[in-house]
């Protein structure tokens, strides 16, 4: 062939040639790399949509178990005063049965005290009389001595040590 | 040449010459010669097939090969320098743009294997230019139909229609000649180079000469001038078509 010559059937092929690299760069890088790249494109935005899901779903959830907590504080706080409040009654009511009672067992203390004294001051009375005039009857029966006496004295005082 | 005659030094002078012919038929009177160039061409295009089938292959979203991240960053840069020079919505020519770019830089690269420059056969950077030629009036007349592209060569003045109609038609003369040329010295260059050198051999006896000088020279006329050839048919190609888009967003 000529150094520079126009020849129909170069361009021809040539024209066709073409045509096929075309075809082989859009059919097969192109449409390959286009595909692969809008499929990742598409992943990261799915990922992008689920991250923030995730995001505000946590966000939602740390707001609920605040507020839970929170709650949950003042509840405490109720419950503790509460307590103490009712606490605070039975002891109240406790302090005042047991100082009623122990007035109550001091009042029925003494009065016991007061009948017995009462009791046995009469029964001391009954005995003074009844010494004095078993006394007098040993008196009037026996002429008296002195070692009578004495002895009589003696027996006297023996028996008030007794009856004591 | 062969590689016999460079080591020993050729006995007789060089011979530039056009594509070898290796079949010729008739279809229809016309004559049609199946050239060294359209051989080779078909050689790239399978070549290139292949190599887009295994960049392309098994492509993933996540922990990707290194070859996808070839093809994924040659589909984006296409896309990016169409996106520029022409506007997002010529983005569909992207595929036609790196078929281009690839077939004129391997076109002009092959020469490095010993063989023929299929871009140094006039026949290919003209068909190239005529698919552009076709291109710019086409997307013309589609963007400003047939009345405002045929009162377009008669503007500013009537008086430039002669002058519009060649320029319309230098165009592709430009294109494909400058693409042609530049490839076309680049192999004559090296072949007047690679013959000198040879003779130099001849004389004094030994092959140092032809044994990295050429390398260093094929390094700028055949990879630097077919890199840069293969840039300015496409940017060319891209601009022309852009400008004659009426709709340009620009």
């Amino acid at each position: 062939m000529d150094f520079l010559s126009i020849d129909v059937g170069t361009i021809l092929f040539t024209l066709i040639n073409t045509g096929l690299i075309f075809l082989a760069f859009k059919l097969i890088l192109f449409k390959r790399v286009d595909a692969i790249l809008e499929q990742r494109q598409q992943e990261v935005n799915s990922t992008y949509t689920k991250a923030d899901d995730a995001l505000s779903s946590a966000s939602a959830d740390r707001e609920k178990y605040a507020k839970a907590l929170a709650g949950a504080k003042d509840e405490a706080d109720e419950i503790v005063k509460r307590a103490e409040r009712i606490a605070q009654r039975q002891g109240d009511a406790i302090i005042n049965k047991a100082r009623q009672e122990a007035q109550s067992a001091r009042e029925k203390a003494s009065l016991e005290t007061e009948r017995e004294k009462a009791i046995a001051w009469h029964e001391l009375q009954g005995e003074i009389s009844d010494l004095a005039v078993e006394l007098a009857q040993k008196i009037v029966e026996k002429e008296i001595n002195k070692a009578d006496h004495e002895r009589l004295i003696d027996e006297f005082l023996q028996e008030i040590g007794d009856e004591a | 040449m062969s590689i016999s005659d460079f080591l020993r030094g050729s006995p007789d002078g060089i011979d530039v010459t056009g594509p070898k012919l290796i079949a010729s038929f008739e279809i229809g009177g016309i004559t049609i010669n199946l050239t060294e160039t359209v051989v080779l061409s078909w050689v790239i295009i399978a070549a290139v097939t292949l190599l887009l089938l295994w960049l392309t292959s098994d492509l993933k979203t996540k922990d990707i090969s290194k070859k996808q991240v070839l093809a994924e960053w040659a589909v984006t840069t296409i896309y990016g320098l169409v996106d520029d020079t022409m506007g997002k919505h010529w983005r569909k020519f992207a595929p036609y743009i790196g078929g281009l770019f690839t077939f004129s830089i391997l076109g002009s690269l092959i020469s490095m294997l010993g063989l023929r420059s299929v871009t140094a056969d006039f026949n290919v950077p003209l068909t190239w230019a005529l698919i552009t030629f076709v291109l710019i009036h086409g997307t013309n007349i589609r963007t400003h139909g047939l009345g405002g592209y045929l009162k377009g060569y008669a503007e500013p003045v009537p008086v430039m229609l002669p002058m519009n109609i060649l320029s319309e038609i230098s165009t592709p003369v430009s294109m494909s000649l400058r693409h042609f040329g530049n490839i076309v010295s680049g192999m004559v260059i090296t072949s007047l180079l690679y013959f000198a050198l040879s003779v130099i051999t001849k004389k004094i006896g030994i092959a140092f000469c032809t044994i990295g000088i050429p390398a260093v020279l094929s390094l700028y006329f055949d990879l630097f001038s077919g890199f840069m050839q293969a840039f300015i048919f496409i940017m060319l190609t891209m601009v022309y078509i852009s400008n004659a888009d009426g709709n340009a967003e620009a």
